[in-house]
This record gives structure tokens, sequence and C-alpha cells, in this order.
């Protein structure tokens, strides 16, 4: 890069060629980072103030700095770009940096094995150069087989610089034209350039001299997630004499991110900080634990559990035989749903390489399945490990070559025949001719294919020329916070929203008939009744539950019925503890304070198991809570109680649970009710209310972190 | 819907949560309420299969696939008009309850099988026998089956099968207590269905089942199922349509543009089933185990609650922190939703461009009303002008945009006029360029019109018509028959059959010669396809194209030396290093050549 002080020179309100340079070079570096290939990345500054290269001798070669030897590229070097890169003072003759550049590659790139050797070069050709040596050079870069790519701040050809750019009006033009045309030496510059590049490939090598703004928009992408083809050698079958040998490829297939997040301590930032433990317990009161050597596993059979260890399991299981690629039989086309087509994945199945007798076989299935527009339903399987799957195959001719799709079919298991109800013959729904004719108007205006000049029709919407957002999205927030540690999350990038958006031009088109559609049909959002559930409505509408208000109602009788099955009762248990704890406060044999704890601990043990089974009985142990606790003047513990369990909801993800407990107006114990209490009959009522706003206003009492363990130690 | 989600696995990080309002947790469950009078008995003309036989093999078949897919969901098996009375407590004569509501387990299985066939008719006789019959009592025992459960139901269903269209026989007072007892248990939501069977002279609905039954969910089922089932494959489709309540994976607004917008619900008909996961189980006692896990930290072992952790990730040497929001934000695009973009043409929906199984979506009136009236609109046109809608796609909160087609799909009803294709747009998604490798196609000869013709002959001969659901998955179907032997005691599994295997000697005998034919059309006789490919004989220029020569010089092997970083470099530059400086080596193990250098140079 040409840091050379002419690079810093700039119209006002323009940004100077230098800053340009410095961010192409930065999102290059990025997206290399990020695609995490092996390729290597070295940074040759020239124009700097100082001077450090193998070559430079005698006065030769100044001003030319290697900053960078080649090495893979990461964030240090995305950093030292950030913050070190800084224009120089100086001017240098960019021939001579290419030469630099030269020994560089060479000399690094010794006893390694490089696909390609590459320069770029980002100048803006202000400086005097002596052309006497570029044969030289360009003989040696033939020989060493380097390629050359010229990043400018104007673009090459003085017509399109005279006319804007040729791609576009606007901003790129005007900044093109530093002043009112080139300098000299620009001049000069720009036919060497087209020399070389020429010299080098012919005509071809003008497409690699492109102009700094254009760079930025195409890198300002990621790259996207590229992975070699894993070839699968196998046989299509066809009976037990007729065998083609092929080779498979993943051709499209939904490509994940390549890592995933590690969780790290948050104030160390170490991983190996964090230990994470899995234990096994019993599902009883005291929630035993059990050594995981002391567990087998089991399937459900139903109602059963079935215990069936790992090595049955293993020897039981279906037996597949191998990779395969077995046709059952042929089938109509048409009688396969795109809709039904499962997995994740399309392979492309191609002869043998290097295989022309195959390669004729297969050429005659899969002519003949496209003319009989037919397709192979086949029995796939990856290998001896992996499931045997059905699918089909489906010829495809392209101008280049030929082979069969292969894609998975459901099995009988993988279908739910959902019936939906009718809406063509709804007299209900049935739109109107005015209604219909402001859909077809709609679509007509919406359409995605156009015709261009030449009557070719255009998609202007391709999804498959789209990178993935979601990796897009990423890059730029790792690169973000990589680079700036302390800083938010940055907006998702404008061109990638856009990208997200509906094509400008069909939605300006698409204006007049989406209003008429807005007014020829009527929309409402409906408004739901808030239905006013108890949590017995909830919990199924029979009589015979034991809804939380009978229990009340139920109490004396049960009691004596508990106590003559069960003897005396000495804590709260786990099975019915609203009578264990009723019977509790009774008998007075423990204190009122602790068998309140007692019963606390039990709700939540049930509400740790998030289930709505449970939800129930803890309902029902908060009402008995309630009540016991009005009975005997104490609002004290029950309204804390409440107060830390509502600070909870969020976090133990609640919210349900809460909204039972409005349901069934289960709120804090007012002054109204018992003498102590510090709450007044209206926070008692809003008390339920969960807005976002007021969860900190509507807990006041209480000025502990609100843990609900801390609570439990505290009674 | 905990049943849903363990048939069928999830992908990853995509959590189908389903909606509450869409049922919400909570159990289905079904009861099947068989008349057992003496006319369920009787044979039909062609001397095959009794009506009462007929629903055995139904409810059977029921119990078996609720085991596989749906084993919390409950089902219950009582008779009416039978000679003996077995219900809970007793009270109500006539009514037997074979099972009561539970989760069907192996057990039951067999139990149904006693009453299968002719052995079972006689067992049944035996057991249950033919009596009175009270519809009323039997309505009152079933409602109770349900008061009982403990559980919160979500979807209750109970089916009466019958031939007999007039049960009490012109009894008024035992109709009326019939038709209270129903209007009880649906106020209560039990719908009540009816599962006709033939009778001689028709089954009159509109005699006193009509009054029974619930009203049909929309009155275009009406003239649906009116004729009675005939046969065992008719009754158990009816029967499957009814007992699988459709849930919606999630409701979503669908977005033309300019606020004008309309509610679908988002199906899921098709996902790979998988083995369901193994429950961890006490060795001693048998008994489920439950797992928590918890983060602790490694040095002074405190619990580590969700706010002392971040997550990070590594690129470019560098570890890159951030919260746990900030992870989830970086995910967020948009709210949850479907977003019209435009129309395209059907021919730009690309075969391979396929990724996952599609969903369907239908339009939800409850949410916003008049939503099925534009999405019809809009499936009559899109279907008539072969079109479908491109959208952006959200599902969830915090979830990456996807892009899907919409593709029309209209009504379709079989033969026997039950539905065939429900209406709706098929959700297909579509690749970003991301998702697309790059292939290097392989370049061959292609065939000539012989033998294209050859193999038009032999396609031609094995042809057969492709259904969707004449593929059993025999990995599970394996799991489960294995599970099935152990879980009732038996010494082996019964076998299952892979319809996976191609039929290998049905088709030779179906392509005769032409299968030799075609290999002589294009193998040459010494061509062994399934042998190893023949090893590649090594062309003149390959062999000539020597590597060449790695040089590597004093100065750069002193640097890797200094940095220890001869690791870096190949054996044979290694090697050509060690010639280079006239050092002796021992082995030529890369370790060994590393060693000599560093003991050289570092001189």
């Amino acid at each position: 890069m040409d840091v050379g002080f002419s690079m810093s020179n700039s119209e006002p309100g323009q940004e100077p060629p230098f800053e340009q340079a410095k961010k192409v070079i930065q999102k290059f570096v990025q997206r290399q980072v990020f695609a995490e290939n092996k390729d290597e990345v070295g940074l040759v500054l020239f124009g700097t103030d100082g001077t450090k290269n193998r070559l430079a001798k005698d006065g030769q070669y100044e001003n030319i700095t290697v900053h960078r030897h080649l090495m893979m590229p990461d964030f240090e070097l995305l950093e030292e770009i950030e913050s070190e890169l800084q224009p120089g003072g100086q001017q240098a003759d960019w021939l001579d940096a290419l030469v630099v550049c030269m020994d560089l590659l060479q000399q690094e790139t010794m006893g390694k094995k490089f696909e390609r050797l590459n320069i770029v070069l980002l100048t803006d050709l202000n400086v005097q150069t002596s052309a006497d040596q570029l044969d030289v050079i360009i003989n040696s870069l033939k020989k060493a087989g380097i390629t050359l790519q010229f990043f400018l701040p104007f673009p090459l050809d003085g017509e399109d610089r005279a006319d804007g750019g040729g791609d576009g009006p606007g901003p790129s033009a005007a900044s093109a034209r530093p002043g009112k045309g080139l300098s000299s030496q620009q001049t000069q510059g720009l036919e060497m350039v087209k020399n070389i590049m020429t010299s080098l490939e012919e005509e071809d090598g003008l497409e690699e001299v492109h102009t700094f703004r254009d760079a930025l928009e195409k890198l300002s992408i990621f790259k996207r997630i590229d992975r070699r083809p894993m070839a699968w050698p196998c046989q299509l079958t066809i009976g037990s004499s007729l065998t083609i040998r092929i080779v498979g490829y993943k051709a499209v297939t939904e490509e994940k991110v390549k890592k995933s997040w590690t969780i790290v301590d948050a104030q160390s930032h170490q991983r190996d900080d964090v230990k994470r433990e899995t234990v096994y317990c019993l599902n009883d009161d005291d929630e035993t634990e059990v050594q995981k050597d002391d567990t087998i596993q089991g399937f459900r059979y139903g109602s059963d559990i079935v215990p069936f260890s790992k090595v049955d399991e293993d020897q039981m299981k279906y037996k597949s035989d191998g990779k395969c690629f077995s046709v059952l039989g042929f089938t109509k086309q048409e009688l396969i749903r795109r809709h039904q087509f499962m997995g994740s994945q399309v392979v492309k199945v191609f002869a043998a390489r290097d295989d022309e007798h195959a390669a004729v076989a297969l050429s005659a299935l899969i002519r003949a399945l496209d003319s009989l527009k037919m397709a192979a339903i086949v029995r796939y399987a990856y290998d001896r490990r992996s499931n045997p799957q059905v699918g089909a195959a489906f010829p495809c001719i392209k101008e280049k070559y030929e082979c069969l799709l292969y894609v998975q079919l459901p099995f009988m298991e993988d279908l739910r025949q959902f019936t939906f109800p009718m809406l063509e013959n709804n007299k209900k729904f049935t739109p109107s001719e005015s209604q219909l004719s402001a859909a077809d108007a709609l679509i007509d205006s919406m359409m995605l294919v156009e015709k261009d000049e030449d009557g070719e029709s255009v998609d202007v919407f391709k999804v498959n020329h789209i990178p993935n957002p979601q990796f897009q999205r990423l890059f730029q927030c790792l690169h973000h916070r990589g680079v700036n540690p302390d800083d938010p999350l940055p907006p998702v990038e404008p061109w990638l929203k856009r990208a997200l958006e509906r094509p400008q031009a069909v939605s300006a088109r698409c204006q007049a008939p989406l209003q008429d559609v807005k007014t020829k049909f009527p929309l409402k959002v409906v408004v739901k009744k808030k239905e006013q559930k108890t949590s017995a409505d909830v919990f199924g509408s029979s009589a015979d539950e034991p809804d939380a208000k009978r229990v009340k109602v139920d109490e004396e009788m049960e009691f004596n019925l508990a106590e003559i099955a069960a003897g005396n009762i000495t804590s709260v248990g786990s099975v019915n503890p609203v009578r264990d704890f009723c019977a509790l406060v009774r008998q007075k044999t423990v204190s009122f304070d602790q068998a309140c704890q007692q019963l606390t601990h039990r709700i939540e043990q049930l509400l740790g198991n998030r289930s709505p089974e449970y939800y129930m009985k803890s309902i029902a142990c908060i009402q008995a809570f309630r009540d016991q606790s009005v009975s005997s003047g104490n609002a004290e513990l029950f309204n804390s109680y409440m107060q830390s369990l509502k600070r909870s909801v969020p976090d133990r993800n609640l919210q349900e649970f809460w909204d039972l407990l409005i349901q069934d107006a289960l709120t804090l114990i007012s002054k109204d009710e018992v003498d102590g209490s510090t709450i007044s009959k209206q926070d008692a009522n809003q008390f339920l209310a969960f807005e976002q706003k007021e969860e900190v206003q509507a807990a006041p009492v209480q000025e502990d972190t609100g843990d609900v363990d801390d609570l439990l130690d505290m009674m | 819907m905990a049943e849903w989600r363990q048939y069928y696995q999830n992908e990853d990080d995509e959590v189908e949560e389903d909606e509450e309002d869409s049922g919400g947790y909570g159990r289905d469950s079904l009861v099947f309420l068989v008349d057992a009078s003496k006319e369920m008995f009787i044979k039909s003309e062609d001397g095959e299969t009794s009506n009462f036989d007929m629903t055995m093999q139904c409810v059977r078949s029921v119990y078996t696939s609720k085991i596989i897919s749906s084993d919390k969901d409950l089902v219950a098996l009582v008779f009416y008009g039978t000679e003996q009375s077995k219900n809970p407590r007793n009270s109500f004569k006539h009514v037997y309850v074979y099972h009561d509501l539970d989760s069907p387990g192996s057990q039951r299985v067999l139990d149904i099988d006693k009453l299968l066939g002719e052995k079972g008719a006689q067992f049944a006789e035996k057991t249950i026998g033919s009596g009175e019959t009270s519809l009323g009592e039997a309505l009152w025992c079933c409602s109770n089956l349900y008061s009982d459960i403990k559980l919160r139901l979500s979807h209750k269903r109970l089916m009466i099968f019958t031939c007999r269209d007039d049960p009490h026989g012109g009894d008024g007072a035992k109709d009326r207590q019939a038709r209270t007892k129903a209007a009880d248990l649906k106020e209560t939501g039990v719908v009540i269905d009816l599962m006709h069977l033939t009778k001689p002279g028709g089954f009159d609905v509109s005699l006193f089942f009509c009054d029974i039954v619930s009203p049909p969910e929309d009155e275009s089922e009406l003239g649906l199922q009116i004729e009675p089932c005939r046969k065992l494959e008719d009754l158990q489709k009816r029967v499957r349509a009814k007992e699988l309540k459709k849930r919606s994976q999630s409701r979503l607004t669908f977005s033309l543009g300019e606020g004008v917008n309309l509610a679908v619900g988002v199906y899921v008909l098709a996902r790979t089933a998988t083995k369901p996961s193994a429950v961890k189980l006490h060795r001693d006692t048998n008994e489920p185990v439950r797992t928590k896990t918890r983060y602790f930290h490694a040095h002074n072992g405190g619990i580590l609650l969700p706010n002392d952790m971040k997550r990070a990730q590594v690129y470019g040497k560098k570890q890159i922190v951030m919260e746990k929001d900030e992870v989830d934000e970086i995910k967020k695009f948009d709210d949850p939703g479907l977003v019209l973009m435009g129309f395209k043409p059907m021919d730009r929906l690309k075969l391979h461009h396929h990724i996952r199984p599609a969903l369907f979506i239908y339009p939800e009136e409850e949410q916003i009303s008049g939503s099925s009236c534009v999405f019809t609109a809009l499936l009559l046109k899109c279907s008539e002008k072969n079109v479908f809608a491109l959208c952006r796609y959200i599902p969830r909160r915090n979830t990456p945009p996807r892009f899907v087609a919409l593709v029309p799909q209209r009504e379709e009803l079989d033969q026997s006029q039950t539905q065939a294709t429900p209406p709706g747009f098929n959700v297909i998604f579509l690749p970003f360029a991301d998702d697309i490798r790059t292939l290097d196609a392989h370049v061959g000869p292609t065939a000539s019109d012989e033998q294209v013709d050859k193999m038009k002959e032999i396609v031609h001969k094995l042809r057969f018509k492709y259904k969707s659901d004449s593929f059993e998955n025999p990995v599970l179907q394996q799991h489960y028959r294995n599970l099935e032997a152990l879980a009732l005691n038996m010494l082996e599994p019964e076998p299952i059959e892979d319809l996976t295997m191609p039929k290998v000697q049905m088709m030779d005998a179906r392509l005769g010669p032409l299968a030799q034919e075609f290999k002589d059309l294009v193998y040459p006789p010494d061509y062994n396809p399934e042998g190893k490919p023949a090893a590649k004989r090594k062309t003149v220029s390959d062999s000539t194209a020597q590597k060449p020569k790695a040089e590597i010089s004093e100065e750069e092997l002193k640097n890797h030396v200094a940095n220890s970083t001869l690791g870096k470099l190949t054996v044979p530059v290694l090697k050509d290093a060690c010639k280079q400086f006239g050092i002796r080596t021992t082995g030529t193990k890369k370790q060994e050549l590393i060693d000599a250098l560093t003991m050289q140079l570092s001189k």
C-alpha cells in the first residue's frame, strides 16, 4: 500500500485515497480472518518515512517498509492496521515496491506449497517511476507465476472518468478526479499499469484494475462459507446385474457457522474457569443424587419404560449392509411432491471420474429418465453406520454436464396427515370477483422476474446470490467487538438491510395495487377478550380436580381423614404439602415460621420442575400459605415470599405460573386483612400486575437482592 | 406437546416452540366407545370381518401408533350394550370399561389382540357379552373417566363406533338421557364423533345420532363423511384424520406490505422422525432419573449464575467476548413473521434448491378476521397464474431470516371424498449463496440414442406408482420391535420387512435379458463396473513433471531454527536442507531431520 504524502491529498469533504485504501485492506484482512482459510498475507508499505526491507542498499529501495511478513492474518494485524497504519511523509516508486513484494513472496514461500501468489497494489500512482526495469519485472512476474491486482483511486479508463465512472454517477465519479484531471505522473503511471497488466494476462488483465470504491463495496460482504465438496464414490445398481460406477457430491446444504460459542467466566474471560457438571438425581423429595455409573438407559414404549442397555441396543438395532445407491423402481416425476422433499441436502451424482463407460451408462439413464419425465426411487445409505434413506434421483441435463439430483423422500413415519377445512367453496371466505382481480393486479405488480431490453427475463431477486445474513451480521459484530472491546454492537450494515428488503422498483410499482387490496379486503385484528380463566380451567375443567379454592372448604374433613390415615404429621412432604402444612400449623408441633419455611421449600421444588402439572400444586400451596397467614395474623412471611417470588419470575421463566396467580387473585396480604401488614389494599391489588417498569417499584419493602434462596435462609 | 417434540427431534438450535394458545401443554385424550351389541358381531355378507372386529383392528392400530408417536396421550376403550358391567364405581350397568384412560402400553395392545378375529369374538362373548343398551349411562361413565384424570387435558375426544342408528329402539327416556349426557360432555370440551359402520338398510344419522355428535368444525365438513365405513382402510383413515389434533407450530403475521397483514398458522406436515432419546434409569430400581446441569467456578467451586458467564469465540488468534444477550441480539433482524417480497413464475423454483423439509401455512381467522378471504384469493390467483410468492420468513424471536417460496396448493379429495391434499401454501426453504457448493462437474461422453432407448425399456419395465407413505423407516421399526420384544418378554423381536431394500429377484425377472443387452451396448466386454477402478496409468507428462526442487536459504533456515519453526517445513525440504549442509542423518523421520538441522545450525 502506498502511504506516500500524495495519498493524503483530497478535495475538501472528500475522503483521502489513503483512508480509502486503508479500508480496503481492513476489509480484505477481515474477510480472511473470518474465512479462516490457510491463506497467508504480508503487508508492504511504501512512501514511509523509514526504510525496512531486504533489498535496501546504497540508497535503493528506500522508504519501503515490510510491515508484516507472510503469515496467516489475525486480529493483531487488524489492530495494527487500525492503529499503526499512518500516512507517511515521503514518496516511493511503486515499481520498486513491486520488486520488494516479489522478493518477499519468493523468499517466504520457499519450501511451501501455494496455489496462487498474488500482489495487490494500492496506490494513486502519483510518483515519478523509472520504467527502464519494466520488462525485467514483467518477465520475472511471469516466471514466478505471480499475479497482480491494482487498486486505484480513479478508474482506469479516461472516458469513463469523463462521463462519471460508467457504472453510476455521484460521489465515486467526483472523488475519482482529484483536481481537474490526473497529474502527468499519474497519466504515465496508468500507461505503465496498462502495459504491465496486458502483457501479463493479455486483455483480461485490465479487469484486475479496480477502484477503491468498487472494491470496498465488494469486500464489505464477508466471504461466503466455502467448503471443498467431498466425493462419495459408490455404485448405482439396477437389479442384481446392472451396475454403474458413480460419485456423489453434496451440492446444496444448509451451511452452519463453523464455530460455536464457548462459555467463559464473566470476569476473567477464561474458559477454563467455568466447569460444567451434570448430576443425576431421583425424582424424590430430596432429589437424591445418583452416580452416573449407577444409571442405565431405557426407552419409553407407551406408558412403559423399557430398560435397554447400550450394548443390547447396538446388538439388536437395524443393520445396514454398507453404502448403496440401489434403484427400487422408476416413477413419474409428478408423483413426487416438491413439498415432500426431506433431509437437508441435495446430492449431485456423476459417473466415476475418468470412466467413460460409466459416463455413457449413466448418461443413458439420465437421458431416458429425462425424456420419459420420470425419476428413480432409490435406497441410499451413506455408509455402514448411517441410516438408510429412500429418495428420488432426478435427471439433470445442463449445457456442460449431466447428472442425477438425489433428494431424500419421507418415510411413512415422517408424515402427518392433517385435514384442514376447505377454503374455496366456503361461503364465508370465497373472494368476490373484484377481490380476485385486486389480488391478480397485486401479483402482476410484484413480479420479481422482469423482461430486459432483449426480451430475456431477468430475476431481480435471486436468493441464491444473497449471502446468509446471519453470518454477515455475526462476523460484523465479532470484528467490531474484537477491535473495540468496549463498544456496544454496531447496527446492521445498510447494504445487508437493503438486501433483505423488497427491491425498490417493485415496492414503487405495487403501491396502488396494494392500496386496492387494502380497501377491498376487510382485515381486522381480533381483540381477544381477556379470558378470565382460573387455574382450574386451565388445568382441565373437571369438577373433581383438587381446585385451590376447594382445598380451603374441604380442609377440616381432609385433615381428619389424613390424620387417621397417616398418623401425626411432622413435616411438609411433597405428596400433599398443603395438607401437611395446614396440619403442622394447627398442631403447632413446629413454629409457624418453620412450617412456612418447609412449605416454601416445597413450593420452590415444585416450581423448579416448571411443568404445569406442578403449578396446580404450587398454587394450592400458596393459597394455603396465604389463608394460614391471614388466620394467624402474620402477613410478613407471606408478603416477603411473594415479593421475592415475583422478582424471580423473569429469570425462572415463570410468567405462566404468575398468570395463574393473577387469575386466582392470590396477591399480597393487605392491612385490611392483617393489621401488621405494611401493604395497603391498593398496593396489594396492583402487586400482581407485571409491568416491566413497575417491577422495581412494586417491591419496595424488601431491600435485599431478592434471591429466593436468600429468603429461605432468612426464614 | 412433549410427544411431538420427542418423536420429532429438533435440529440443533431450531427449537420448535408451540404457541401456548394452540393447545399449550397438556395431553390429548381419546375414548373409544364401542357398541358391543349382537349386531356388531354379525359378519358382513362376504363373510369376512364383523364390524366389531374391524373396530378392534382400528383401535389396535391407534394404540400402536400412539405408543410410537405420542406416548403421553391418554386412550380409553369402553364398551356399551354389554352383558357384563365393569366401571370404576360399578355404578353403571351394561357399560364395560376395558381400558381406563391412560397412556397406551404394550399390555394394552395384547389385550386388544385377545379381541381380534374369531377367537376374539368368543372371548368378547365370554367376558363382556351383549346386553341392554343405554348410551346415556355409557356417556356418563365416560365423563367420569375424564373427570378422574388429574392431569391437564388439552384435547378431549370421544368416538362412538356403532352400526345401530337407533340404539334404544324407540325408548324416548333413554334417548333423552343420552342427549343430556352428550350435551354435558360437550359442555366440558369433549368432542364427540360418530364412526358409524354399515348396517343393512343403511345408517340413518338423523334418527338419533345427529343430536349426540359435536357439530363439525365448519360447514364444509358436513357433506363429506355421511357415508358409513365399509372397509377397515376407510375407518382407519377416518379415525386417523379425527384423532390427530392439528397443531400449528406457530402463528404468524403475513405482511403483504403497506400495513396489509393477515394471520397464518404454520404447520409441520413432514419432519424426519427419529428414535426418541433414551431415558436414564437408576440401575437398582429402573426408576427414571433427572439430570441437573450446573456451572461452577473451577477454582473456588462457587456456583456460577447466568450473569457470571459470557460467551466467546476465537478468530484470528483473538478471543472475542460477548454477553449472552448480545449473542441473541446478533441473530435478531426483525420481528417474527412472513413478509412478501414479490412473486415469481413456478419454473424459477429450482428442484435442487432444497435445504429443509417444507412447512405449510393456513389462514388464522381467529387472529385477524378476513385473513381467510385474502389468503384464498392469493391461493386461487397464484395457482391460476402458476406463480409462487417469495417471502422473508422469521419463525421466532431472535432468529435470522430465511427466504421461502410459498407454493400454492389447492384442495384435492380422493375417491372416498376424504381430503388428500389440504388447501394452503407449502413453504419451501430457499438456499442462500453460502448453502450452494461449488462443484467441479464431471464431464464425460454422452449416450447414443440406441443406448438411451434400451435404458428407456428398462425404466419402463421397472416403473411403479410412488406414494409418499409406502415406505416405513426400517431403523425405527426395528427399534420399536426390539422394545416391544423386551416389554412383552418375547424371545426375539418380530422380524420387520425392510421396504427400502430393492426387490432384486423380482427386478431381475422383470428385466429379463434387457440388463445384459444394455450392458453389451455401453460396456466393453472386459469392463467390470463392480471391480476396483484400474490403477490410474501415470501419464507421461505426469511422471516428467517432477516437483520443482524446493530450496531454502541458509538464512531462512537459521531463522526457523531460532524461532523453532522448522516443523513447518515439509520432509523433502528438510532432507534437501540436510544435503545442502552435508549433514548426515541417521533416520528419515521428521523430528530426526529437525534435530539434526538444529544441531548443525545452532553451532
